[in-house]
């Protein structure tokens, strides 16, 4: 990143430049790797000011060392009044070269901010901020702002030069591991890209990614920055889903459908998803409650995101506080021949650092609803996929957005069940049982970290806790809601404590955690013992 | 509640595609069931799925734990058979015209059906019959999925086409000449007594004089044998409805749109005007307390926003504290 307070380099002036009046350059490089980043800055021309920098027109050429005097001299005095006060300048005119596929007006969007600066000092941030804004653009190699004088017969403006380089390769892949809190578990997933195909800035994405969670998806995306004038970029995704909870719940989810991004900023975004959405049991052992959902679905949503994440650090907080909030709405169709429902999910977070140790406590509670909406709504089952369902093999502390995981509980481990199909076929082994989920959920958690008196273990950023969580879930639907009391669900909620080891790394962070099952039911998948979670960030 | 709720499910349940054209399911394949334990009195409720047409397990019959379904052990029928539920064809087994009508009904009546159905006819019936509950996207791929599966099946080619269509409707009728001969002005095809024959058979005349188009080739070739359709209409008067204005499930004919996708609600013998007064109390507190819970998520949110100062909503955020260091 450009540094302007660092000692510029003096460079010799442009040759090819030929100003009527002698100006200072005041070169900054800083290699980068690839990614040049450079601010040039001209002395500017100050209105009525003209003592110290505007001389005498001088034919004839100085020597260099001269030359290397005047220019720092004039820096020195420039960088002197830069300390006492705001320079006065303007941006007269932005001027982009080296762009021959991408479209002027896309980057010149990005450059907003200069139009509004009033001083020297203002117009070096905004170039920051331009040069960064074109950077995550992702499709330029590099990107080089330099700060020129303006016309003469305007004093006190400046010329803004972006020059940048597209890249010479915009296919690019990379292979990575994330964690999908909703499904409890972590995904791997490898992508192509291809940057700025039609020179929109256009983002174009094939992905697949596998989960531990007999996940498969296949997807393709395409991000606009700039799409006919709205004021945030627009993201399509269409994808073929795939996922097997025959294990769990007996039946398999395939998904077909199209995502559009339509409002993103630092804390909210607004999607709208369609799809086709096909709950099969090969198995034919499925529950009751589960054969009533298998078909075909289709799903029309809004789903609206807020959040606020002010911790210091994702896979190791120990500042901060974090805030989530989802909510969706099911059911946008004229008719009534598509998915109806109504869910709403937070996640609060607060971290406690206690000053030694680098020992935090890390404190969340999160909840969720739903129910379908339309006629005779109190008495329709709500949606198997989009029930809660507690459990899994992530962290708590890392599965931000919703009540997702509880440490010592399997994925979609406790809650409701009902009986499978009874099958004839000889055996003794009883048929087991379907995981429903719930319409309501909540978890809570406490977690306390440290880092451990050895220095390897703290320089390898491995540290300890100890940790206790509860959670419940429960059903609401199908006139539940009548036989629903808090006293009950709170008598029923499930928990657990325990100690471990958090080992991160550049790819997942990773818990050794014996945990003790403090309380659970009859058919909840929690065992107490050692356990092994994954949480990619 | 729960009580119930287990008692219901430990009663036979017969789950079927929807009601359509006046009869309790106008599928070709849940009908000749639902007539099948109608004729054996056996007592079972009646549920829907409108939103799998493409299933190979539906019908199926569940009672507890117990499932029957359609794609195992050669039907339903014959897994009631098997375990010993319901047996109406224990003297016919071993009568050889009664296992050559039965291949006959299952084999050249139901690949007629099938055709017409779906490429004989301009599909509008099946449509209304499968897919009434869908949205239209999923109609149109899952229709033409069918169609195609279809003409697989009956081996149909662009240059066979018509030549199979021939095949077709001629088999049909020679299949109803026969069992019209067969039935005579009996009350059932064999022995007097019901079977599963007349089950199947009766769930294909009856589909095929409601659910087809006038216009239909097959309809017409039916119409020719009028002691079928008597026999036809007589049953469903005595089976189908009759049992409507007793203690037997309800159903009706609805226009789609307004038909709710569970049937269960529809369908229930209990009389309305109790549960319905608990109803509304209990819609009531449950839509305040949602209403509640709303807006403290609203309240929650506004809140943290105003208190925490909330970030204007820009893309970038520069880290500030390095602004002008070497300009103050």
């Amino acid at each position: 990143m450009s540094n302007p307070d660092s000692v510029p380099d003096l460079t010799p002036p442009d040759s090819e430049r030929q100003k009527p009046f002698d100006t200072s350059e005041i070169d900054e490089e800083e290699d980068n790797g690839g990614d040049e980043n450079d601010v040039e800055d001209d002395d500017e021309d100050e209105g009525g000011n003209d003592g110290v920098f505007r001389g005498p027109n001088r034919p004839k050429p100085q020597s260099r060392e001269a030359r290397f005097r005047s220019e720092k001299l004039k820096m020195e005095s420039l960088l002197q009044r830069m300390k006492t006060g705001p320079v006065s300048v303007r941006v007269h005119d932005v001027i982009i070269k080296g762009n021959t596929k991408t479209k002027d007006h896309i980057i010149e969007a990005e450059t907003e901010v200069l139009n509004n600066v009033g001083s020297m000092q203002e117009l070096l941030k905004a170039s920051q901020i331009v040069n960064l804004r074109l950077q995550a653009l992702e499709i330029f190699d590099s990107v080089k702002i330099t700060l020129d004088s303006g016309p003469p017969e305007l004093p006190g403006t400046a010329n803004v030069i972006i020059e940048v380089v597209e890249t010479a390769n915009p296919l690019s892949g990379q292979i990575g591991a994330f964690t999908k809190a909703e499904a409890g578990s972590s995904t791997v997933e490898g992508s192509l890209k291809y940057k700025n195909l039609f020179g929109y800035g256009d983002l174009w994405d094939g992905s697949l990614a596998y989960g531990y969670d007999h996940s498969t998806e296949l997807s393709a995306g395409l991000y606009l920055p700039r799409f006919e004038g709205l004021v945030t970029p627009v993201t399509a995704r269409a994808y073929l889903l795939s996922q097997d909870w025959l294990k769990f719940t007996s039946y398999k989810e395939r998904s077909m459908g199209l995502s559009l991004g339509l409002f993103s900023s630092e804390h909210h975004d607004v999607a709208y998803n369609i799809a086709w959405r096909t709950l099969t049991d090969p198995s034919q052992v499925a529950s009751r409650s589960v054969r009533r959902q298998l078909g075909h679905n289709l799903l029309s949503s809004l789903k609206y995101t807020f959040k606020v994440d002010r911790r210091n650090s994702t896979m190791r907080p120990t500042r901060g506080y974090a805030f989530f909030s989802t909510t969706q709405l099911g059911g946008l169709v004229p008719n009534n021949r598509s998915l109806r429902f109504l869910r709403q999910e937070f996640d609060i977070r607060y971290v406690v650092p206690l000053g030694f140790y680098r020992a935090a406590l890390n404190f969340g509670v999160s909840g969720g609803v739903v129910f379908p909406w339309g006629n005779g709504f109190s008495s329709k089952p709500s949606s198997l996929p989009e029930r809660f369902f507690l459990g899994g093999n992530i962290s708590p502390v890392c599965a931000l957005g919703g009540p997702t995981a509880l440490w010592g509980f399997k994925t979609r481990g406790l809650g409701p069940t009902e009986p499978r199909r009874q099958v004839n076929d000889g055996t003794a082994d009883p048929s087991g049982v379907d995981y429903l989920g719930g319409d309501l959920a909540f978890t809570a958690l406490a977690d306390l970290s440290f880092d451990l008196p050895f220095r390897w273990f703290r320089e390898k950023g491995i540290h300890a806790h100890v940790f206790a969580c509860a959670g419940n879930v429960a059903k609401l639907t199908e006139n539940e809601y009548r036989n629903f009391s808090v006293q009950k669900f709170v008598e029923s909620l499930r928990s657990s404590v325990g100690v471990g080891l958090v080992v991160p790394t550049s790819f997942f962070r990773m818990e050794l955690n014996y945990c003790y099952i403090v309380k659970k039911f009859d058919h909840d998948r929690a065992k107490t013992g050692v356990r092994l979670t994954f949480s990619a960030s | 509640m729960a009580q119930v709720g287990e008692r219901e499910s430990e009663e036979l349940t017969l789950v079927t595609t929807k009601p359509y054209f006046d009869l309790p399911t106008a599928c070709p394949l849940c009908l000749p069931l639902f007539i099948y334990l109608k004729l054996a009195h056996f007592p079972f409720r009646l549920s829907f799925n409108s939103i799998f047409p493409d299933s190979d397990q539906i019908p199926y019959v569940e009672s507890g734990t117990y499932v029957a379904y359609n794609n195992e052990n050669g039907g339903v029928i014959e897994n009631l058979k098997r375990d010993g539920i319901v047996d109406l064809d224990s003297e016919f087994q071993s009568v050889p015209d009664w296992v050559a009508m039965k291949a006959m009904i299952s084999s050249w009546l139901a690949d007629a059906m099938m055709y017409e159905l779906w490429v004989g006819s301009d599909g509008k019936s099946a449509c209304k019959i499968y897919y009434s509950d869908l949205s239209w996207p999923i109609v149109k791929v899952l229709f033409l999925k069918q169609v195609y599966s279809v003409k697989q099946h009956l081996g149909i080619t662009k240059d066979n086409a018509e030549q199979r269509e021939d095949e077709i409707y001629k088999r049909a009728k020679i299949a109803y000449g026969a069992l019209s001969t067969r039935l005579g002005d009996q009350d059932f095809l064999f022995d007097d007594r019901p079977s599963s024959l007349d089950a199947t058979f009766l769930g294909h005349v009856l589909v095929t004089l409601h659910a087809l188009p006038e216009t239909s080739v097959l309809r017409s070739k039916l119409l020719e044998h009028g002691n079928v359709v008597r026999y036809a209409e007589k049953h469903k008067t005595k089976l189908i409805e009759s049992s409507s204005s007793s203690s037997g499930p309800q159903f009706r004919s609805v226009p789609s749109s307004s038909t709710p996708k569970r049937g269960p609600s529809n369908w229930s013998s209990k009389p309305k005007s109790q549960p319905k007064r608990e109803k509304t109390e209990g819609e009531k507190t449950f839509k305040r307390r949602a209403r509640y819970f709303l807006a403290a998520q609203l309240v929650v949110v506004l809140l943290f926003l105003s208190l925490m100062g909330g970030n204007d909503a820009g893309d970038m955020e520069l880290d500030d504290e390095d602004e002008g260091n070497a300009f103050d």
